[in-house]
């Protein structure tokens, strides 16, 4: 007993097992980001894509009776949406600030649209747990990583995916140039445009996913406000993570561990109010992110250079 | 073989703003009427009944004139910040805390004549939203902390607090165990103008008139856009970069604070994490189509106040999706931003062969 909390083994496992769980929500939005960001597009619009990447998920899943299709249909709602944030701030030119947040009202508007007639659907398409043979039944460990839902794994596969792209091939090498100085990328001839909107559809498609992992999995209804600003703790985690797949997924676990804590003070017992604790991914996100701030102030910024920055040849 | 480029204007058309908004809108009541096509709505009606509970009659423009002050105050704290190149994303917790600092106020003293208290209560609102900014803005000017993702996260921050006091601490003991916060007093109520139009409006003008003169005519606003267009600049002419940013988000804080103030004392009975209702967020929307200038903030919040008004009836009469309004303002925005482009820019069909350099 510590503090008048009794912490039993099974309470101790399951809120582990909750934050791998939150964990891969929050990775899943926050590695589509960084992918948008390395070249260049900051995309304020993840909370609006993961709703509406939820509500459309959760329809398409409950309607087909298949997690898997509410997944991808979810994934390309997100990734839809994104195509206007690209299409303004990179094609046009628009002020990225703006065009995101703006894409945040569209996606939440549509989301809560579509979503009007499901809210107290009793119908659920929720993938199952696959436990890894072999790995499954190491003692705790194989408990806490090694038993859950198809997309935990995927989610883990594509971290090592954008990795490998982004860091040894020579499409992420065009991806990464043109985020950090567009002008000279497109003199290597590197397609700015098109390397941008690739990027900002992968970010949109992830964000997608994420939603629909809620409504297919982590909740698996569709109510609204269902993604309760976690989008917006995805895009503190990229610079968490300092714009690196591996560090980020660091911060979604620590992330996901604060969210899950939450939700499962009931099996601790404690007497405390929620709402209290409720604070405490926002607030620790803020003093995070301070106090990375803070250490790298003499150094230079790990951030891409040309974030914020829309690009056009003839006025470079 | 030709392609279609963009040339930029040697200046930008007069008046593209108001006509890029006019097409932003059009733009939106298209594709909005698509989406209500699909779901099989019927799209006449819906938008008819928007109008007439909105603008289209006498009878509803309190509602509409009401909304806009709140959208107008937050739109002019997003231009405020900007003025420097911030983005105060977070005034809907701004807006919160300030309603909160009121609440306490009315709380503290109960048995105040109304004029004075209603003027204590907003002072405390305009307080409480710079404190609400403080942090932000101190990280940002000290160690650059991106204000974006603080002034974000003390939204939700705030949101948890508000729901806290509800089911504590100030939980109302008449409120039949409902998590209610107990009512503000009930002389702080502003005044009426005409109808139900209370006398926020008059404030929220006087405000943004003051704003607009003071960026325009005062030094400290001479300053700030100075140092808002080049750092170098400003330092160079011995301006502190340091203290315009935490005293432009300050500000930008109170302006906010301050709304929630306005709506806890005109329209609210009492604090609840529905007072900012969307307002910091849609402020944001509002101050981009105005440009960032604080004299096109109340035409902007009027139109987005009608949107909203006019989208809360369609669900109670007609059965649509209130969310049609939040849809139809962010399409705005985006038919703007692309019309806007046409002000900056003409289009030019060019050889392809000739490449622009």
């Amino acid at each position: 007993m510590i503090l008048g909390v009794t912490f039993t083994e099974d309470a101790v496992i399951g809120l582990l097992v909750a934050a791998v769980q939150f964990g891969t929500l929050l990775y899943l939005a926050a590695l589509g980001e960084t992918i948008s960001e390395k070249a260049g597009v900051l995309n304020l619009g993840v909370e609006g894509m993961m709703a509406t990447g939820a509500a459309v998920g959760f329809i398409a899943g409950v309607e087909t009776g298949s997690p898997w299709i509410g997944l991808i249909a979810g994934s390309a709602a997100g990734m839809l949406l994104s195509m206007l944030h690209a299409f303004t701030s990179v094609g046009l030119g628009a002020d990225q600030v703006v065009s995101g947040l703006a894409l945040t009202f569209l996606g939440l508007g549509f989301a809560d649209f579509i979503g009007d007639g499901y809210t107290d659907d009793e119908r659920r398409a929720r993938f199952a747990d696959v436990e890894i043979p072999g790995l499954d039944d190491i003692p705790y460990v194989g408990e806490i990583l090694f038993r859950h839902s198809p997309v935990t794994y995927l989610a883990v596969i594509s971290g090592i995916a954008a990795w490998f792209i982004l860091n040894r091939t020579a499409a992420g090498l065009g991806l990464r140039a043109v985020g950090e100085t567009a002008s000279t990328a497109d003199a290597a001839g590197h397609s700015v445009l098109r390397l941008r909107f690739v990027a900002v559809g992968i970010g949109g498609a992830f964000a997608g996913a994420s939603g629909a992992y809620l409504t297919t999995y982590l909740v698996g209804s569709w109510s609204q406000n269902l993604t309760a600003g976690r989008g917006w703790i995805a895009i503190a985690l990229v610079i968490f993570g300092a714009w690196r797949p591996g560090r980020v997924a660091i911060g979604a676990l620590l992330f996901g561990f604060t969210l899950a804590l939450k939700s499962r003070l009931v099996i601790f017992e404690i007497d405390f109010s929620p709402r209290l604790l409720d604070m405490a991914p926002y607030l620790l996100t803020i003093i995070v992110l301070v106090l990375i701030s803070y250490r790298a102030r003499n150094r230079p910024s790990p951030a891409p250079a040309a974030i914020g920055i829309p690009y056009r040849r003839e006025e470079r | 073989m030709k392609k279609l480029v963009l040339v930029r204007r040697e200046t930008p058309t007069r008046g593209g703003q108001p006509a890029a908004f006019l097409a932003g809108l059009i733009f939106a009541l298209l594709v909005g009427a698509l989406l209500l096509l699909v779901t099989g709505d019927p799209v006449l009606d819906v938008y008819e009944r928007m109008w007439e509970r909105s603008l289209g009659s006498t009878d509803t423009w309190s509602s509409t004139f009401n909304r806009a002050i709140p959208l107008a105050l937050a739109g002019l704290a997003v231009s405020i910040a900007a003025t420097m190149g911030l983005w105060n994303i977070g005034a809907e917790g701004q807006i919160l805390f300030g309603a909160t600092a009121a609440t306490l106020v009315g709380r503290i003293f109960p048995d105040a004549p109304g004029p004075v208290l209603i003027i204590l209560m907003l002072l405390a609102a305009a307080v409480g939203g710079a404190l609400w900014a403080l942090g932000p803005g101190l990280a940002r000017a000290e160690i650059g902390v991106s204000e974006i993702i603080t002034t974000l996260m003390l939204t939700e921050v705030a949101i948890r607090l508000i729901t806290y006091l509800e089911q504590g601490p100030w939980k109302d003991p008449e409120g039949f165990g409902f998590p209610n916060v107990t009512a503000r007093p009930e002389q702080a109520e502003l005044g009426d103008l005409w109808d139900r139009t209370h006398i926020g409006v008059l404030i929220a003008l006087a405000v943004i008139a003051g704003f607009a003169w003071f960026l325009n005519r005062s030094v400290w606003g001479y300053e700030l856009r100075i140092a808002g267009s080049s750092a170098k600049t400003a330092t160079y002419a011995g301006i502190s970069m340091r203290r315009k940013v935490l005293g432009v988000m300050l500000l930008s804080g109170a302006v906010a604070g301050f709304a929630g103030g306005i709506e806890l004392t005109g329209t609210a009975v009492r604090l609840n994490t529905q007072i900012s209702n969307g307002y910091g967020f849609a402020g944001i929307i509002v101050a981009a189509l105005a440009l960032m200038r604080p004299s096109g903030v109340p035409f902007v919040a009027l139109a987005f106040g009608a949107v909203q008004v006019g989208g809360q009836s369609i669900q109670t009469s007609l059965g649509v999706s209130p969310a049609v309004a939040t849809i139809l303002q962010a399409l705005i925005l985006f038919g703007a931003i692309g019309a806007a482009v046409f002000s900056n820019y003409r289009v030019q069909a060019v050889e392809r062969q000739v490449v622009a350099t």
